[in-house]
């Protein structure tokens, strides 16, 4: 994948999204809907109208941000599985803060900002505190970090379950949800007329692409980090701390989830609950940033389609009687084409479209 | 090898097993626990079953990895086998499964997990797809479609109450104290298990076929200068480890005897725990046997803890076995991993 030019990259992509959406109409078909009427529904879902429109940036944002942080994380060679578990604890950590620390701040605009900084601040470093855990680990164990991250993500979901529904649970609550933050304390929506969709979330993704891009293109950390990914030796002959790199990349992939789980909790919660029914929001975005080849800018259009998916399949959830489920295989069949561009680089010289053999 | 040089080899993990039993015992005595209580014969019992899909599942993992190819994806084929074992047990009985439909269901999701495992040894093997990236997707594939087919059939992402496994007593061994129950008055799969770990030990070691897969993932090219095809012993050893993940997944599903689709589904990382067991036990088929029935055990602590009169939130005590992962990986996180693991390999003729 690394050796592909941008355009059989983008070939890739496309023919991956393309072969497994059509798997899923075909499977759509095998079990006895109407597929025509499944499309429809879905373009409808995703594009059909303002507030389908305002669900699908909504997604999109977490997607980017999320995908940002798998991003930062594969292209230097370290398989971050654990972008949920970061996502999480983040999320969580933003709401706890912003309810103890309310009382002590004024009401009103001004306090409801100093919030707002303090709660991605507590979501950033939550966020990448529970994602330098399993790279030092990595560094100075020699532990299997897909694993490793793979179970602290049932850490995460099992712990903060648990918080949620019992010393964190707020007075009087049936569901095993904490207190709300304070009504002063939100992104407000200002475009859209939709709750739960802010051009500011929108807006905080986006620079973070940007800023990460730069890190990661620009910066002296970036290179090390992208060299000791990839020619491990290289980057040590040239003074690189490989093992010092392995715990920044994961802390900064995990502070970048914890945004994303700050953007979350605020944006769309405004309290936290049990993590195991809010979405997967942090395996999905491996498929987004595999999608964009690891490539911060290439994040915004894959966070884009997967935004649009994930509406569709909520449009369709509640308007058709097609099991949702089948957008989530979709979206593994999408990860398990991007993985094989052999296939594609074939069925392209089979078929005289290009590419060499 | 025989089983006396495995220990010898791996003398650092026996003597930390060791460590750690001692511990726990040294902490129940401490604590004041009620010993006895808690390790019941009943408990071993629980344990065995509760590790043996993570054991049939280690088993197949580590014929692929010593192959040199790692399947991440056995999550996944675990999923895929529960649920078709599932759904298949609902539609061959017709809503009303006995003891013979749940052994059709099992044969049936190992057929089908044969199939799904031969398209992904192709994808791997033959078009060369990412391992790591494939394994994967195979995981997210497995949570979306799983759940879909259980909606399909019971309008509903967990299934009504199925059929369980009824255990088997074989006479006269069944009346030895404390081993006759443990071994001989259970599921038969958990018989099935224990024979097909030391059958899958003799034969990696001591027949011409194992030496085939441990030279496929050490040195592929002196095996094919040998005249072996590489790629043909790798599909045979990913193909077995898809089908061993698939019955792994039925196994589960026999025995807890309905199917939960819901959050990460019934599964819940067993198959990452399978690949820890084969990691843990030095890629030896009796050795991950062994880490399986470690990891059973702590997944059953909290039914022991419970009747002792001890109430951990169930929530908590059923993070134990991933703990567990984490701290087993960090002590032991060196193994000593297949050297051409990973790595297509492009034959030079």
């Amino acid at each position: 994948m690394l050796r592909a030019s941008v355009i059989e990259r983008l070939a890739i992509a496309t023919a991956s999204t393309a072969l497994a959406l059509l798997i899923g109409v075909s499977i759509v078909a095998a079990a006895g809907y109407d597929p025509v009427q499944f499309i429809t529904s879905m373009i409808q879902g995703a594009i059909g109208g303002q507030s389908a429109i305002a669900r699908t940036l909504r997604f999109s944002t977490l997607f980017i941000l999320t995908g940002v942080a798998v991003a930062v994380a594969f292209r230097a060679g370290v398989f971050n599985i654990g972008v949920q578990g970061q996502f999480v604890v983040g999320g969580f950590a933003t709401i706890m803060s912003i309810i103890w620390t309310a009382p002590l701040l004024p009401e009103g605009i001004i306090g409801g900002v100093g919030l707002l900084l303090i709660g991605f601040v507590a979501g950033a470093c939550a966020g990448g505190a529970y994602g330098a855990l399993p790279g030092a680990l990595k560094a100075y164990a020699d532990a299997n970090v897909i694993i490793t991250t793979i179970m602290l993500n049932f850490i995460a979901t099992g712990v903060v379950g648990w918080l949620v529904q019992n010393p964190f649970r707020g007075e009087g609550n049936a569901a095993p949800n904490t207190e709300r933050i304070p009504e002063y304390v939100s992104l407000p929506s200002i475009v859209f007329d939709s709750s739960g969709f802010s051009i500011i979330g929108l807006g905080i993704a986006l620079a973070t692409v940007a800023i990460i891009f730069v890190v990661m293109e620009r910066s002296r950390f970036g290179y090390d980090m992208v060299t000791s990914g990839h020619q491990e030796s290289a980057a040590t002959y040239s003074g690189v701390g490989a093992k010092r790199t392995v715990v920044m990349t994961m802390a900064l992939s995990g502070m970048v989830a914890g945004i994303a789980g700050a953007v979350f909790a605020i944006m769309i919660q405004g309290y936290y609950t049990d993590p195991s029914g809010i979405g997967t929001y942090g395996f999905d975005a491996i498929a987004v940033s595999l999608l964009a080849a690891n490539n911060p800018i290439g994040i915004i259009p894959a966070g884009l389609l997967f935004g649009g998916l994930e509406s569709a399949g909520s449009h369709i959830g509640i308007y058709t009687d097609v099991p949702v489920q089948l957008i989530d295989g979709v979206i593994g069949l999408v990860i398990l084409f991007v993985a094989v561009p052999e296939l594609f680089r074939m069925a392209a010289v089979r078929t005289g479209l290009g590419g060499e053999r | 090898m025989s089983f006396a040089e495995y220990i010898k080899g791996n003398s650092g993990r026996v003597a930390g097993i060791v460590v750690l039993v001692a511990a726990a015992v040294l902490a129940a005595v401490a604590m004041d626990l009620p010993f006895l209580e808690i390790f019941t014969v009943g408990f071993v019992e629980r344990s065995l079953q509760a590790a043996t899909p993570i054991a049939l599942t280690a088993i197949g993992g580590l014929y692929a990895e010593k192959s040199g190819v790692f399947n991440i994806g056995v999550e996944g084929f675990m999923i895929f086998g529960a649920a078709i074992a599932a759904t298949m047990m609902w539609i061959i009985s017709g809503g009303s499964p006995g003891q013979s439909d749940v052994w059709l269901a099992i044969l049936a999701s190992v057929l089908v997990s044969l199939a799904f495992a031969i398209v992904f040894a192709v994808l791997l093997i033959r078009y060369e797809a990412d391992q790591i990236v494939a394994g994967l997707a195979l995981w997210f594939i497995g949570l979306g479609f799983g759940p879909f087919m259980a909606v399909l059939v019971w309008d509903s992402r967990n299934s009504p109450s199925l059929e369980s496994i009824n255990d088997l007593t074989i006479p006269v061994l069944a009346d030895i104290p404390v081993l006759g129950p443990i071994f001989f008055d259970t599921s038969p799969l958990v018989m099935f298990t224990a024979v097909l770990a030391v059958a899958a030990w003799k034969f990696l070691n001591d027949t011409r076929y194992g030496y085939w897969i441990q030279a496929a993932g050490e040195n592929p090219e002196a095996l094919d200068t040998a005249g072996i095809s590489v790629k043909r012993v790798r599909y045979a050893a990913v193909i077995f480890s898809g089908v061993m993940a698939g019955l792994g997944g039925a196994v589960l599903l026999a025995q807890a005897g309905s199917f939960t689709g819901t959050g990460e589904t019934m599964v819940s990382g067993r198959g990452w725990i399978g690949i820890v067991a084969y990691l843990f036990g030095n890629y030896n088929p009796l050795g991950a046997a062994v880490a399986a029935l470690v990891f059973g055990g702590l997944d059953m602590l909290q039914i022991q803890l419970q009747t002792v009169g001890i109430n951990v939130p169930n929530r908590l005590v059923n993070l134990f076995p991933y703990a567990g992962v984490i701290l087993v990986l960090t002590i032991w996180g060196t193994t000593r991993t297949p050297s051409a693991v990973g790595e297509p390999y492009e034959s030079e003729e």
